[in-house]
């Protein structure tokens, strides 16, 4: 794909811990569209945030360590790209927003401080500008009375603000790429529809490319266009949100969208996967999903599947289709 | 954020401070009278040769400095004379108390500033390079010396590095010449091993603390966030990291500036024969000199809550959720 602007392919991040090797990401393929929004989707450590954070290289290192894979932007490989000319890609061109806004922020410098520390490091502005910059990012992101917010610190603003500032901060540059890791679980119902708003509005007015991570599959219906689905640090599912909404082949996929509440026919007791995600340390041997599959063959213990094209954009990891 | 409150916390504090001070003084006061020697017996050794009654020097001694009156009375005499700024005459050395600290409290002072910069400076460093460092060989050797630099106490120290450093090797001399100008550079040598002897304690100290507060802080999001904004690893530690790993680190120099430091510091001045306040509160001490004793004691008193109360305004300004209603 020509208008691709980033390009993961077979990343592998390894924790070397004291217990044994974490393959927190285990040879994750995707591609991220000029102007789309692609959501990263799965239960809790099924590799998404790492992923996420492999890509500017913000995991803790030791112990973790990208043992494999690429990640192409620009012409450039951010695995091995030196750090100082990461470090200009950091936040200038890809941007990250995280899930916790509580402790995100440094609770001992402004919102200000904050904000304008990043405009001043990448954009050659004086304090004025930078200022003037970042008080029409927050009212743009739905902050009022953004002058005074300036000089709030962290711990005078709700949960929702805080997310709100973390998103001004993460577009303070104009990134190409805004990587937002669950902006929406932190927060409560009111303020999450909020939030999706301000991502559906930026989507229109900044033609920006968006990877958004979550676990809630009612959000990717509502704000992604292409969703990759992850299961043990693998993408085991990657297709257009419709697709993966109205036509999921992978097993995982059909059990997350069962799971998901419905109140035309609510008739008591919410349904969930049977089992729960595998121990990082003792992944299952073949398909990591076969133990909690209703559809387990006896191929699925014994070898990894390998990916199957459903349709030019529905590509899906599962012995069942090949 | 205004900062209003902040006075009546101070007005507060300090109508505290003399409250606690009060206190103190009249618990030394007490105590001191309880021993049974006067100041008279110094000179009763040497009166006694040239043939006068004992007993009646004795009495004239005390007459002259009030001693003979019941204890209240001196009590009551002795805190009017202090609201009047009258800190009273030393016997021993035949001089207004106050002339007495005037001239001595200079020396205590400047080997305590060195000796907490030489130890805050340093230990935050090494403290910082051992969190980044963490568990490399470095960060070990750092953490073997820090204990037992902490473990090691002052006056052992002190005699070790004389033994060392002034009698072995001849490096350092350990003569401090008040003739001599404070920072001359013959003083500044003879304090080199009084500040390693007060500061290595408090250096290990700083290791550990500024050690342990930036590996807590390291693990937090706002350090990926600061990554994530494309700052060098210089800023994220040095600024987005410190400032809040030096908040309890704060608390912790403060506090020893106030009582360890002026603790160790009357050691390491006896060891080093360093004319300052420790030194003078302790011959005043062995010569029964009450208002040197006394002096002495108000003055570490009070320094020790004013740095507590420094502490205290400073804490609010490095961390903005910090509120004292």
């Amino acid at each position: 794909m020509n208008n691709a602007v980033l390009k993961v392919s077979n990343l592998k991040t390894y924790f070397f811990t004291g217990r044994g090797t974490v393959k927190a990401v285990d040879g994750v393929d995707f591609e991220l569209r000029r102007g789309e929004c692609l959501c990263l989707v799965g239960e809790s450590g099924c590799g998404k945030t790492v992923t996420a954070l492999s890509i500017l290289r913000l995991f803790d290192s030791p112990p973790g360590k990208i043992v494999d894979g690429r990640v192409s932007y620009d012409g450039l490989d951010l695995v091995k790209c030196p750090s100082k000319r990461l470090r200009q890609i950091r936040g200038k061109d890809i941007a990250m927003v995280f899930q916790e806004a509580q402790s995100a922020l440094n609770p001992v410098f402004t919102i200000g401080d904050q904000i304008t520390e990043q405009i001043k490091l990448h954009i050659p502005v004086g304090y004025a500008r930078a200022k003037d910059r970042a008080i029409t990012l927050l009212s743009e992101v739905g902050i009022p009375s953004a002058e005074s917010v300036m000089s709030y610190n962290p711990h005078q603003l709700s949960g929702g603000m805080k997310q709100r500032v973390l998103i001004a901060m993460g577009l303070s540059c104009d990134p190409k790429i805004l990587i937002a890791d669950e902006p929406t679980t932190a927060v409560d119902v009111t303020i999450k529809a909020q939030i999706l708003d301000i991502f559906r509005e930026l989507k229109t007015s900044r033609q920006m490319s968006t990877i958004f991570i979550t676990h809630d599959l009612a959000v990717v219906a509502e704000i992604g266009d292409r969703a990759v689905v992850m299961y043990g640090g693998k993408d085991v599912e990657t297709a257009p949100v419709s697709e993966i909404i109205g036509n999921a082949k992978h097993p995982y996929t059909s059990g997350l969208i069962a799971c998901l509440p419905d109140i035309a026919k609510s008739t008591g007791r919410l349904t969930s996967i049977p089992g729960a995600t595998p121990n990082p340390l003792e992944m299952p041997q073949g398909c990591a999903f076969h133990p909690r599959c209703p559809k387990a063959m006896e191929v699925c213990s014994q070898q990894e599947p390998t990916e199957t094209t459903i349709s030019k954009e529905h590509k899906v990891n599962c012995h069942l289709y090949t | 954020m205004g900062k209003s409150w902040l006075r009546n916390y101070v007005i507060k504090r300090l109508i505290y401070s003399v409250i606690i001070a009060w206190g103190i003084l009249t618990i030394t006061f007490i105590l001191i009278r309880v021993n049974p020697s006067s100041p008279a017996d110094e000179y009763l050794a040497n009166l006694a040769a040239t043939g006068q009654d004992p007993v009646q020097v004795k009495a004239a001694i005390e007459a002259r400095y009030g001693l003979d009156k019941p204890i209240y009375e001196q009590y009551i005499d002795y805190m009017g004379n202090l609201l009047q700024g009258n800190l009273g005459w030393s016997f021993s050395t035949s001089m207004p108390v106050t002339e007495l600290i005037k001239k001595h409290w200079i020396y205590s002072f400047q080997l305590i500033l060195l000796s907490s910069l030489f130890a805050a400076f340093l230990g935050i460093l090494i403290g910082i390079y051992s969190a980044v460092k963490q568990y490399t060989k470095t960060d070990y050797a750092f953490t073997f010396f820090s204990f037992i630099g902490i473990s090691i106490p002052n006056f052992w120290l002190g005699v070790m590095l004389i033994l060392v450093f002034s009698v072995q090797l001849g490096i350092f001399k350990t003569y401090y010449d008040t003739t001599l100008s404070l920072f001359s550079i013959d003083n500044l040598k003879a304090l080199v091993l009084p500040v390693m002897t007060l500061g290595t304690g408090m250096l290990a100290g700083y290791v550990r603390y500024t050690r342990s507060n930036m590996l807590d802080n390291l693990r937090k999001t706002f350090v990926t966030t600061a990554r994530a904004k494309g700052l060098p690893e210089r800023t994220v530690i040095g600024k987005h990291v410190f400032r809040n790993a030096m908040l309890p680190l704060i608390t912790i120099i403060m506090f020893d500036l106030g009582s360890i430091v002026f603790g160790g510091a009357y050691i390491t001045e006896i060891v080093f024969n360093i004319p300052g306040l420790g030194q003078i509160s302790f011959n005043a001490i062995f010569a029964n000199d009450y208002p040197v004793v006394m002096a002495v004691t108000l003055i570490v008193t009070f320094m020790v809550l004013l740095v507590n109360l420094i502490s205290d305004i400073t804490y609010t300004y490095l961390d903005p959720r910090i509120r004292y209603d």
